[in-house]
């Protein structure tokens, strides 16, 4: 049928065949050059609501960190009720943000999640208190106390850890349930109190410094724990089907983190984050970065989003020790060192 | 009927779970998004007395706020079943004031209140109220023209036999309403305990969602519901005996 046609028309068959050849290879021409068309989308949960906590994460999708890898990538904010591993196994997301702990208790129950980078190389979490009212100078001075925990989350665990390390027993101390605001804590009700050192750390030093009171931080990390925080994870699947998609997403996202970490344009920075944490004012943002950049970049030798083995062992230790996983899950072999230089 | 609500219940509770798991197999998913019924069964036997006695302090504080609910909620309704102003502002208020998400309140209630039994009460009490008392305004402002209208002819009409020849004519409506309230009760209690406070089964779930750990949330539920299926036909129950009690 062509072999007639061809004879019947060959001038406007061979015209017609050129034609589209050359739209074929202009087609592919411009969708491996334009990234405006060659952009693959994902989807990136987060562990919480977007704030300075995400700054890498917001300044790599509103500083074209990802599209520069052809990617382009829609931000999810987080929360008590939102999991990123259960997301990614459900396919609501491509990567997420999960804390060591989540990322420990759902290997344990046989979710193929493997984790990719480390976004804060020291665990934010912190127990603020009056240094005008008590004195700790060593874990010996938490006897007696009434500390404040969120039972079920992470401080838990990190507070009967420091208990355990200091030697005292849990009659020893009254754990105090916390709840949403801080009204037990400024009442006195409760000595210490657990907070992002980066967030809420900051708004609260503000707050009660502006008062005239003095308060200090209980900080786990300078007494020998090590809980691993916000990591970036994804499923087993997508890493083995498309490596050089997570390599591309995990550049994009270290260069974010960079940017916000080490970047002078801090105006842009904080500008960026507004356009999602309104309630908070700019000189706050400002002191919330700086806190932020020094738990993502601790010393200079510390490469941004570098996996830190050890500490992501004595967080499964922990987990092991406080009966949160009922057997060892070897988490060192679902950490994948070969994205973070 | 006790027993009725109960099977009807596990049913209801046993097609959901076989739903979950039906999904969780053909999706593939890990016992971390959807536990299995070894987990669940495993969960079920180490912490349903703990559950157990969670779910009876949330019952215990539901029901004193249900009984303050219903009481408030004669007293306002019989206020406000007559056509005249102030009737028709209790309505009116009754409406709008229903119209405010608890959960948006249940904060300032804590912040002033404390995380105690009284933020508790007052939440799973407001949760109830309103809906109750607008049923309770609907059934006392109607009207029972047949037999009213021989005490009105007769001049010995009282608010105190209007209210009861409504009530004792309406007792199977208001028996529902007051069993269908307990649901609202418990469902307000376990929203106050979820946001702030420190005992019950909303705290306990609160808990078992900061640890991811759906199997403890499935097996909450599941004690959630048996004992309201026990309270509400317990309820019925009762609406049955009084009324028979009422008819001799």
């Amino acid at each position: 049928m062509v072999i007639r046609a061809r004879s019947v028309f060959p001038l406007l068959i061979d015209r017609l065949a050129r034609l589209i050849s050359m739209s074929v290879a202009l087609g592919v021409t411009f969708f491996i050059l334009d990234p405006a068309i060659a952009q693959e989308n994902l989807t990136y949960r987060l562990k919480w609501l977007i704030n300075m906590s995400t700054v890498g994460d917001i300044v790599a999708v509103h500083q074209g960190c990802f599209l520069e890898q052809g990617l382009t990538v829609t931000l999810k904010s987080g929360g008590p009720e939102r999991d990123a591993i259960r997301d990614l196994e459900l396919g609501h997301a491509d990567f997420g943000v999960a804390s060591g702990d989540q990322v420990i208790q759902a290997i344990s129950k046989g979710s193929p999640v493997v984790v990719v980078a480390q976004l804060f190389q020291k665990n934010p979490l912190q127990w603020v208190y009056f240094k005008n009212k008590i004195r700790i100078d060593g874990l010996t001075d938490l006897k007696n106390k009434t500390i404040g925990v969120t039972f079920g989350k992470n401080d838990e665990i990190i507070m009967r850890t420091l208990l355990v390390k200091s030697g005292l027993s849990e009659r020893q101390v009254r754990l105090y349930s916390v709840r949403l605001d801080y009204t037990p804590f400024y009442k006195g009700v409760a000595d210490l109190w657990p907070v992002y050192i980066n967030t809420q750390g900051v708004e609260i030093g503000h707050k009660l410094m502006a008062s005239g009171a003095s308060i200090a931080f209980l900080d786990p990390e300078s007494h020998g724990v090590l809980f691993v925080a916000n990591s970036v994870v994804t499923s087993k699947r997508l890493l083995e089907e498309h490596p050089e998609r997570v390599h591309r997403f995990i550049k994009g996202l270290i260069k974010g983190w960079t940017t916000a970490v080490e970047g002078t344009d801090t105006d842009r920075i904080v500008d960026d984050v507004r356009r999602y944490d309104r309630d908070t004012s700019r000189d706050l943002l400002f002191a919330q970065l700086d806190q932020t950049r020094a738990l993502v970049k601790p010393g200079k030798t510390v490469s941004i989003g570098r996996i830190n083995v050890p500490a992501w062992e004595q967080t499964e230790a922990i987990m092991l020790a406080n009966q949160q996983i009922d057997r060892p899950v070897n988490v060192g072999t679902r950490l994948r060192l070969e994205f973070v230089e | 009927m006790l027993l009725r609500r109960i099977y009807q219940f596990l049913m209801i509770y046993l097609i959901g779970l076989a739903i979950l798991l039906m999904i969780k197999y053909v999706v593939n998913l890990s016992d971390y998004v959807i536990p299995s019924l070894g987990i669940l069964l495993n969960t079920f036997g180490g912490i349903s007395s703990t559950y157990a006695h969670d779910v009876f302090s949330t019952l215990c504080v539901a029901i004193i706020g249900q009984i303050f609910s219903i009481m408030l909620a004669f007293v306002v309704g019989i206020l406000g079943r007559k056509t005249t102003w102030l009737g028709s502002l209790i309505k009116v208020a009754a409406y709008n004031i229903q119209a405010y998400p608890i959960v948006a309140l249940a904060p300032i209630i804590f912040i002033l209140l404390g995380d105690g039994f009284v933020s508790r009460l007052l939440i799973a009490a407001m949760i109830c109220y309103f809906p109750l008392l607008l049923s309770v305004v609907g059934i006392l402002a109607e009207p029972i023209t047949e037999v009213e209208h021989f005490y009105q002819q007769t001049g010995r009409m009282r608010w105190q036999l209007e209210v009861k020849i409504r009530s004792f004519e309406n007792l199977p409506k208001l028996t529902t309403v007051i069993a269908g309230s307990a649901t609202l009760a418990m469902a307000g209690t376990i929203v106050a305990e979820f946001i702030a406070a420190n005992a019950g089964i909303g705290y306990s779930i609160r808990i078992a969602l900061y640890q991811s750990d759906l199997s403890k949330i499935l097996v909450a539920l599941f004690m959630i519901g048996i004992t309201l299926s026990i309270y509400q036909g317990a309820l019925e129950i009762a609406g049955r005996l009084v009324k028979s009690a009422w008819e001799q």
